[in-house]
């Protein structure tokens, strides 16, 4: 047993990381340098971080308050409250992605925010959206599992100090869950840059309107520009390395998945 | 002096039922009582965490039940100290004056005193994961004496940390409360806090006080079976009395009858403390009223104690030194004789739920 699992873990190690490393060294470097310079990558990586930027902050904003009273408040429909705030969490993004397309472009509600200059279909606005909504579960989840984790006691020490409930929250319980949020929101913002179905749904595919790196991926492969799929295939394979480090570095006291 | 008036509070498991109780200002009080008797709930609900239900709380004749926890000048300590890990021991300290947005320089002096006071500032600079228990346990009686509460509860303070430094803690405990002349309100499963500190104590049951008053006072005499059980009184006999005299006669159901310095008949509960017993190898003429007769059937050694069991008909507990165990010879099956005086015994009705 412990001989045939440690060569199924060698072996799927050596095929994973000959698959990235042959994707990387696949160019030469200078034509790699070179793509990575073109305009048209430039612009998606300029997007890419731009909006997953914007989609993370919203992310922490709305997942940390929402994760809180999943943990510390008891109220009518916990339950089914916690099953739909997750439910986009096992939900296709594809799914998702069209399910945003029809509330935006056909309900009265959507059709409001448009004419409110809230245009989100085929525009770099509804990368924001599409990403918050995919990845605010995941948010959610792991600021859930970490707030649940510290004991209430903490602030209920921190209340008898002369805090009163906020100031519990943020001098005590959100420090103490710190670890928690920077890997949800590297966690995040890693998913954020890589999001294709449900930014490709609501955003459309536009070159150099709503390119994002997936995005761009996809449509240089769709046209067999290859070498520019590949630059951004290769920041994508950064940004997961770095995302997953970090999260294994915190990993220790944070139960992430 | 805190009031409390038939304070009702249900949480989930724990409840607490109409409990009223006065302390009073710089007493030393303990509340006893087994697991899930309500203890912590009624400590939270002292210092405002939660909101009774019923019932109405006093500080010093000012109502204070709807005030929020930060109103109310009261400290509290919980059993695994709850130290803030993202912050020194120093920054843990002075947490409580930030908050109240003491002056920087007041700030510095009072955390400075509470180094003094705990001995703790060689740690000031430290995280709480560094420290040991007793290191945790003086850093988070600063936390909370910073702020010079008027009453200081402690939820189990002591339960986290070993024998020894147990004994040091409970030594602290008095000259703190001495230092500060804080009123302190604590929780334990330890007798030995019991005898060392407290004034007076409550025993807690099912959410309710079952009993108050001078910790002697409620050793001698415990209300029901429920508080002679839970005190570890050793032995508890059921029996019926009769009145002779001034005295009374108690037979137990099972053995010979004995004489108690009591007034109550009818079916009674006689509890005698282990160490009111005297034991002898030959009957002696004394003032004590009773001498039965008895044989071994157990020797427990504890500690520098041994506790003997004998069959007297019942069974009965004596509380022994080695040193006279073993001058007596005492073994399983040796016959010796149980001395006891009737003003030993406490005699109780059968009222209670048993």
């Amino acid at each position: 047993m412990r001989k045939i699992s440690l060569a199924l873990t060698l072996i799927l190690f050596l095929v994973i990381s000959g698959m990235l490393l042959g994707l990387l060294f696949y160019s030469p470097l200078s034509t790699l340098l070179a793509s990575l310079a073109s305009p048209e990558i430039r612009f998606a990586i300029l997007l890419s971080l731009i909006t997953s930027v914007v989609s993370t902050l919203i992310c922490i904003a709305i997942a940390v308050p929402v994760a809180w009273a999943l943990a510390r408040y008891q109220f009518f429909g916990k339950r089914i409250a916690t099953i739909v705030l997750t439910l986009p969490l096992t939900l296709p993004p594809l799914v998702a992605g069209i399910a945003l397309l029809l509330f935006f472009g056909t309900t009265p509600w959507g059709k409001a925010l448009d004419s409110a200059g809230f245009a989100v279909i085929f525009t770099p606005l509804g990368i924001i959206v599409a990403e918050v909504f995919v990845n605010l579960p995941y948010m959610v989840r792991i600021m859930r599992s970490t707030f649940a984790a510290i004991n209430p006691r903490f602030e209920h020490v921190a209340k008898t100090l002369g805090c009163n409930e906020t100031g519990a929250f943020f001098r005590v319980s959100l420090p103490m869950a710190r670890h928690g949020l920077i890997a949800g929101t590297v966690i995040t913002w890693s998913k954020a840059m890589g999001e294709f179905g449900a930014v490709l749904m609501l955003a459309g595919a536009t070159t150099m309107r709503t390119e994002t790196l997936p995005i761009a991926l996809y449509l240089n492969i769709s046209t067999g520009d290859v070498d520019l799929a590949i630059a951004a295939a290769t920041i994508l394979i950064l940004i997961s390395l770095v995302a997953l480090c970090t999260v294994e570095y915190l990993d220790r006291d944070v139960n992430v998945f | 002096m805190l009031r409390i008036e038939s304070l009702s509070i249900t949480l989930g498991e724990f409840s607490v039922r109409d409990v009223s109780l006065e302390i009073r200002s710089d007493e030393y009080f303990i509340i006893l009582g087994p697991t899930g008797a309500g203890k912590t709930v009624l400590l939270e609900t002292i210092a405002g965490i939660y909101t009774p239900y019923a019932g109405k709380i006093f500080l010093d004749n000012m109502e204070i039940t709807a005030r929020e926890p930060r109103e109310r000048n009261i400290g509290m300590v919980y059993q695994d100290y709850m130290l803030f890990p993202h912050l020194t021991v120093e920054e843990n300290i002075a947490f409580g004056l930030r908050q109240k947005k003491v002056p920087a320089d007041e700030q510095r002096d009072r955390v400075q005193e509470m180094h003094d006071l705990m001995e703790i500032g060689h740690l000031a600079k430290r995280y709480p994961g560094t420290l040991s228990g007793g290191e945790q346990q003086r850093v988070a009686l600063a936390r909370a004496l910073v702020l010079r509460p008027e009453i200081l509860l402690l939820d189990e303070p002591m339960s986290a940390l070993d024998g020894r430094t147990r004994d040091k803690m409970r030594r602290e405990l008095a000259r703190i409360r001495k230092v500060t002349g804080t009123t302190i309100v604590q929780i334990t499963h330890h007798f030995d806090d019991v005898f060392a500190l407290a004034d007076r104590i409550a025993i807690m049951r099912e959410g309710r006080i079952v009993q108050v008053g001078e910790t002697s006072e409620v050793f001698l005499h415990p209300v029901d079976t429920f508080v002679a059980e839970f005190l570890g009184i050793s032995n508890i006999i059921r029996g019926r009395s009769v009145r002779e005299g001034n005295i009374a006669r108690i037979a137990p159901a099972r053995g010979p009858a004995f004489t108690a310095a009591s007034s109550v008949t009818g079916d009674v509960v006689a509890t005698l403390h282990a160490e009111d017993v005297i034991l002898s190898k030959a009957p002696f003429e004394s003032s004590a009223r009773n001498c039965l007769p008895g044989t071994v059937t157990e020797i427990v050694p504890s500690g520098s104690t041994v506790r003997v069991v004998l069959d007297a008909g019942f069974p009965l507990t004596a509380l022994l030194t080695r040193e006279s165990c073993r001058d007596l010879d005492l073994k399983q099956g040796s016959e010796v004789y149980a001395t006891f005086k009737a003003t030993a015994i406490h005699v109780m009705p059968v009222n209670d739920r048993e």
